[in-house]
């Protein structure tokens, strides 16, 4: 993971991206291994990453684990309500390609074919570390003027 | 094990209650449609007061569904398992919610997934699925693989 310094804000998409609000969308077992960064542990708090409650407050829309047919109805709900510019992440091998349930009669295979996704985390589940690469990855990109949807 | 409960229905119900099986702690046996739910009733009030869950096989090839209750008892800490067969074709069974108000949502899972129409609850509405329009996916003769090959076509 590269190094994450203190550094003083000097624009717009430094402030942006220092204060990435998240929604979480919990489908599934996708969800295991980002609690470590919800709980003190990896702590997402320090890089200003907040849980919102409501869509209308959130930058970042992380869905994570398999999608149900019910499901990608109020993903495609959650999504609209959020203000742009907005970021979507999706947690594990489900939500690229239906993951183990690839076969199932009512899990999604692909969910970009609902909403725009800008960063897929691979895994089942991915590792807290991995999920910590996208995050740092992701300030990257918003620092350089990446400005999602 | 529950020697009691076994006699009890042996007594009361004769030839529609068979295939019955005693564990350490457990009682499980057969009921015909006609009997099943007064062995039911009988059971609750011998102590089973507690409805753990509905559940349905599938016998395509018999032609038949089965429909499984299990029940525990909080008091006895014992469990009894009653299955009782039902036609595939257009199936219904009255419904238990008489017995326990819970077994309106099994009955309700049972019904999407597998069709069968529990005469007397109050709400059948599907529970998980949403816009199908196949066949009740639990179904053996329901094809998942064909099903998502044609549905996600696109998606690969
Ligand atoms: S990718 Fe694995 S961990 Fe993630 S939702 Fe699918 S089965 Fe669960």
């Amino acid at each position: 993971m590269s190094k994450v310094l203190p550094q003083a804000i000097k624009s717009k998409a430094d402030a942006s991206a220092n204060s990435l609000w998240v929604i979480n969308y919990f489908t599934a077992c996708g969800f295991l291994e980002l609690l470590p960064w919800v709980g003190s542990g990896y702590d997402m708090e320090r890089f200003g990453i907040l849980a919102v409650s409501t869509p209308r407050h959130a930058d970042v829309f992380i869905i994570a684990g398999y999608v149900t047919e019910k499901a990608v109805n109020r993903i495609k709900r959650i999504y609209d309500q959020m203000p742009s510019p907005k970021y979507v992440m999706a947690l594990g091998s489900c939500p690229m390609t239906g993951g183990m349930y690839w076969d199932s009669y009512s899990t999604v295979k692909r969910i970009d074919k609902y909403i725009p996704v800008d960063l897929w985390v691979l895994g089942c589940p991915p590792k807290p570390e991995n999920i910590g690469h996208a995050i740092v990855m992701a300030m990257n990109a918003i620092k350089k003027g990446f400005k999602g949807h | 094990m529950p020697e009691d409960i076994a006699a009890a229905l042996a007594s009361r119900f004769g030839e529609s209650v068979s295939d019955l099986i005693l564990g350490e702690r457990s009682i499980l046996f057969k009921a015909e449609k006609d009997a099943f739910h007064e062995a039911l009733s009988l059971l609750k009030t011998l102590g089973f007061e507690h409805l753990s869950d509905v559940s349905v096989v599938d016998y395509m090839s018999e032609g038949e569904f089965e429909v499984v209750y299990h029940l525990w008892s909080h008091a006895r800490k014992e469990r009894a398992t009653q299955k009782v067969r039902i036609p595939r074709e257009s199936p219904a069974i009255d419904s238990v919610v008489d017995l326990w108000p819970g077994a309106q949502i099994h009955e309700r899972e049972a019904h999407e997934l597998f069709g069968i129409r529990f005469e007397g609850n109050p709400d059948l509405s599907p529970l998980f699925l949403e816009d199908w329009k196949e066949i009740p996916p639990f179904r053996k003769d329901f094809d998942t693989r064909a099903y998502v090959k044609k549905r996600y076509e696109a998606d690969e």
